[in-house]
């Protein structure tokens, strides 16, 4: 079962300073403000992230109103649209690591909104970590076509779900990640997503 | 020979990988391995036994998922007797004639422990003995746990199983590509808290093959003095034709773990994908190999979570600021159980270069030994230093060594009998690097003679307990040199004595020597210095005196400890420019006035450092401190305030200006409390986090912007039960009390909440914000009013306080 199982390591994603203040809850139309303490913050979480996924590949079927997704069965109606024409899935996780969630506590004693800057880091590296992953993941199957990930929680895809995915990655084991009884991944800097795999269409 | 012997002799060998032999025999995908020893015992007991044949001295139980945190105890039971009947049948039947072992295998529990994950420490325990101690009385010959990825856990199941039985451990960690343990940890920081608790032997095993785990290992055998272990994957799993195979053959997997052997390494087998060939490869590859002796590297070193500290080779600065001894702030806080204030302490000091922090909460009315639990689990969660636990009360001691996840200083032992007898102990089963102080039922010694002959006294009573003079530093005690003109000669003689006698490591509590007398830095650093001359191992003091720190640098630059005098350039950097030479002469013209303009613009700008000292400059310009507030920071506040609200500064901007406006407001605050006043406070607000949520960070927000308009605020911080809220506001009579939740699984928290108080605390009017709630959802669940923002948070809180005061 374990042997189905892929880690990837992904280290640290270099910092994107626009997306951190997008996630610090500014936009990106408003200039940046010097008075941030962005830099300080850089360099507080410098060499913190150690990105690391595991995913694994499912079919994918289809039982009246059901999705069985090969570890799970659910009646969500936007992840059914989601995985229009699909056959198969990659389900994955992806954290930044226990690291991460140390350094956010720190800067959050010592100042919120560095905590918050802290928190916006956070978010990058494994929203970053993401994407990289998912390049990798097309560049594997190169004679299929991927949809975009889509998580637990988001449209009518309940978070319970939760429960299933990560032990079907066996995530403690692999990548470290546990789920409280709240349904909150721990490290807190943690993405599941369920990729569709369709037949490449001609151009 | 002992299986103890056998492992110190090596080199000895395990078994291989289980569950991809089950599922060539048809195991299904997600189906529990550790069912078959019920379902299939005949396929159990015949990979064990194809193990043996191969040349395994002893193969692992097949109870690696088998935990009460997954079974109940009868289920734990049954499995694990039926595991240890398939290896006994196995072992019967195997054909060599030589000896051999059945291991009892401990895996992860499934959870993480607090504070990253939820499980309590002391569950994880009595969760690991519940099932080491059916393993023993089923006969195991030893203990393996092994594949533990978080140190604390580790931890756990090391001291249940020697608590629970007195057979050898084997314990070994899974490593990621980073060469760390995925909570953090390292070779050298693993194998000191595991030594330091007793393990018979200490390596690797799963998540690497051989080749990218031997410098790993290598690390291990330069660290460790137990024998070390090691289990490699056979490579990395590939998939090919819908099945999958490894990339290491067995021929190359045996070649290179045998290639460790004359490097030390004692213990192997193999873990994911390795099979019995890969154990008869291994055995012929490692035919006539022996390893070096066993010997110990004699190195003092204490451990954190991730960090190992080695003690006696560049000396060492603790910090001595988490003490509650002349510190009336310190004492407040641990009296109100603010630990934000004990962790602030330890992030300044880290800062400022200590090395270790000691920790002594001890002040009247606490519950000494509950509170040091505490401070030492919540330090240990913000901060990798390793920690000195500083008590007198052994109680209080050895709660914090039983939680202390690393191998700490313990702080102290004397030449007591009663303290040894008490003290000890513990070291010997939690490990430990003791402060042993030369002073025993007579005092101190006034000779250095004296307290050498104290210092060989617990020397001889540690060797009755195995403790070995490597893990003692001696403390020759600093006395007040006011009281005594002889008092820095003494302990100095008395720190060279032992030092050259004992070849023991020493410490000092330095700033003792100026008591009494004016400028006490000066002749504390002048005594640093002469004390590193003389061989000090480490020195507790205060890194956040310029002078204290100032000796401690300038000695390690003089004796080429400091590369290109890197640690003294940045020391330098951080000293405060003198204010003579500051270039600010031309501004002194600069009115009042135009300060206060300073201060409004430095808050709305969020320049924390600038609005300090512009508040402080106001007030020493006779500014009155509670007109600034109310004519500079207070609409400097709105504005930023009516800025946010019209999305014309962001969120981080918003808490930069009430950071800017805390600074200025602590600089009021220090000028009113010699003068009994200040501003005056609205009233009282509790915030918590709900039960189940650990989002803080909207809260803390909040929090933040409540003391700025002066709210007198006590947050009960994330995870908060309902009944904890209720007990806070009643205890306070709080009018108002805000709840924050992220999660829509933690609403019903909330909800839960929100009817306690109502039924409860009738007076206390709750509001509730957080990304899930709508002002809808918040009426829906019995608030009283909703927060969208910070902003909107503080505007309910003063209009809450307001109808209160209306009320009468």
């Amino acid at each position: 079962m374990a042997d189905l199982l892929r880690v990837e390591e992904l280290g640290e994603i270099p910092f994107d300073e626009k997306e951190i203040l997008r996630y610090a809850l500014l936009p990106a139309s408003a200039p940046a403000p010097e008075e941030l303490p962005l830099r300080e913050c850089l360099e507080a979480a410098r060499g913190a992230a150690h990105c690391r996924a595991v995913w694994r590949r499912f079919p994918l079927k289809r039982h009246g109103e059901e999705l069985d997704l090969g570890f799970a069965r659910t009646a969500s109606l936007s992840l059914c649209r989601h995985l229009e024409g699909c056959d198969e899935i990659l389900l994955f996780a992806c954290t930044a690591g226990a690291e991460t969630d140390r350094r956010i506590a720190r800067a959050k004693l010592t100042s919120p909104a560095r905590g918050l800057l802290m928190h916006a880091i956070g978010a990058q590296q494994v929203e970053g970590a993401c994407d990289l992953l998912c390049r990798r993941l097309a560049e594997r199957f190169p004679d299929r076509q991927l949809t975009e990930r889509y998580s637990p929680g988001y449209g009518d895809l309940p978070l319970v779900l939760q429960r299933e995915v990560i032990s079907a990655l066996n995530c403690e084991r692999t990548i470290g990640v546990t789920l409280l009884d709240s349904l909150l991944m721990q490290p807190s800097k943690s993405v599941t997503a369920i990729i569709g795999m369709k037949e490449r269409q001609g151009i | 020979m002992s299986l103890r012997e056998l492992l110190r002799t090596g080199p000895f060998f395990l078994d291989g990988g289980m569950g991809s032999l089950l599922q060539a025999r048809g195991l299904k995908p997600g189906e529990a391995p550790e069912y078959w020893n019920l379902t299939h015992p005949e396929e159990i007991t015949a990979i064990h036994r194809e193990y043996y044949d191969a040349g395994s001295q002893m193969v692992m139980t097949n109870t690696f998922g088998v935990h009460p945190q997954r079974y109940s105890p009868e289920e734990c039971e049954k499995m694990i007797r039926a595991a240890f009947a398939c290896a006994e049948k196995a072992r019967q039947k195997a054909k060599s004639g030589e000896e051999k072992f059945i291991g009892m295998d401990i895996g992860p529990c499934g959870k993480l422990l607090r504070p990253l994950g939820t499980l309590d420490f002391e569950d994880a325990v009595s969760g690991f003995a519940l099932v080491i101690r059916i393993g023993a009385a089923c006969g195991a010959d030893c203990i393996v746990i092994e594949t533990m990825n978080d140190s604390s856990e580790t931890r756990a199941a090391l001291l249940a199983a020697k608590e629970a039985c007195g057979l050898p451990v084997l314990v070994s960690n899974a490593y990621g590509g980073d060469g760390k343990v995925m909570t953090g940890g390292s070779p050298a920081s693993l194998t000191a808290m595991l030594e330091g608790l007793g393990a018979d032997a200490v390596g690797v095993n799963c998540s690497l093959g051989p080749d990218a785990l031997t410098p790993i290992v290598e690390a291990y055998l330069d660290a460790a003095s137990v024998p070390v272990l090691m289990k490699p994957n056979a490579g990395l799993p590939q998939e090919k034709d819908g099945k999958t195979f490894y990339t290491v053959t067995a021929e190359d997997f045996a070649r290179q773990v045998a290639a460790l052997v004359p490097k030390g390494l004692r213990i192997m087998g193999g873990c994911c994908g390795t099979t019995p060939e890969y154990i008869r490869a291994l055995r012929r590859a490692a035919e006539g190999l022996i390893p070096p002796p066993l010997k110990d590297p004699q190195r003092t070193v204490i451990a954190s979570r991730g960090q190992a500290l080695e003690l006696g080779r560049d000396p060492v600065i603790i910090g001595e600021r988490i003490n509650p001894t002349g510190k009336k702030r310190l004492r407040q806080a641990l009296t109100d159980g603010d630990m934000a204030y004990v962790l602030n302490e330890a992030i300044a000091q880290e800062e400022r270069g200590a090395q270790v922090l000691d920790v002594n909460v001890g002040t009247p009315g606490v519950d000494e030994p509950a509170l040091l639990e505490r401070a030492v689990q919540e330090l240990q969660a913000v901060t990798d230093l390793p920690l000195q636990l500083d008590t007198a009360d052994a109680a209080a001691m050895e709660r914090a060594l039983r939680v202390y996840n690393g191998k700490a200083m313990i702080n102290s032992v004397n030449g007591k009998q009663e303290v040894m007898d008490a003290i000890f102990p513990l070291v010997k089963k939690y490990g430990g690097v003791l402060v042993a102080l030369t002073l025993d039922e007579n005092g101190i010694p006034s000779t250095a003679e004296g307290r050498f002959a104290i210092a060989e006294r617990i020397l001889k009573e540690a060797e009755k307990y195995g403790i070995a003079p490597k893990e003692i530093l001696f403390d020759p005690l600093t006395m007040t040199v006011s009281a005594d003109t002889d008092a820095a000669r003494v302990t100095l003689d008395a720190l060279k004595l032992i030092r050259e006698r004992t070849g023991c490591g020493t410490v000092l509590g330095v700033s003792n020597v100026s008591f009494g007398l004016p400028s006490r830095e000066v002749l504390g650093s002048v005594f640093l210095t002469m004390a590193l001359n003389s061989g000090l191992s480490a020195a507790i003091m205060n890194p956040l005196s310029d002078a204290m720190l100032g000796a401690m640098v300038c000695y390690r630059t003089l004796t080429g400890r400091d590369g290109n005098c890197g640690e003294y350039i940045r020391y330098a950097g951080s000293l405060p420019v003198r204010e003579a030479s500051a270039p600010s002469a031309g501004k002194v013209s600069a009115g009042p006035a135009e300060e206060t303009k300073g201060l409004r613009r430095a808050v709305i700008k969020g320049l924390c450092r600038e609005a300090g000292r512009l508040a402080k400059e106001a007030l020493d310009g006779g500014r009155d401190g509670l007109a600034l507030v109310r004519e500079e920071i207070i609409p400097a506040l709105d504005e930023v305030g009516r800025g946010f609200e019209a999305k014309t500064i962001y969120l981080p901007q918003l808490m930069m200006s009430a950071e800017a406006a805390e600074a200025a407001f602590t600089e009021i605050k220090a000028r009113a409390a010699g003068r009994g006043g200040g501003q005056p406070k609205k009233s009282r607000v509790v915030l918590a986090t709900v039960k189940g949520d650990v989002h803080d960070i909207g809260k803390n927000i909040v929090k933040l912007l409540l003391e700025n308009y002066g709210f007198e605020v006590t947050d009960l911080g994330r995870d908060v039960p309902p009944e904890t809220v209720l007990e806070a506001v009643e205890r306070l009579r709080a009018p108002v009390c805000g709840l924050s939740a992220l999660m829509t699984t933690t609403v019903p928290a909330m909800a839960e909440t929100v009817a306690l108080l109502h039924e409860r605390a009738p007076w206390c009017k709750v509001m509730v914000g957080g990304a899930v709630l709508t002002e809808d959802y918040a009426r829906e669940i019995g608030a009283d009013g909703y927060g969208r923002d910070a902003m909107a948070a503080v505007r309910l809180a003063e209009r809450f306080a307001q109808e209160k005061g209306s009320e009468g």
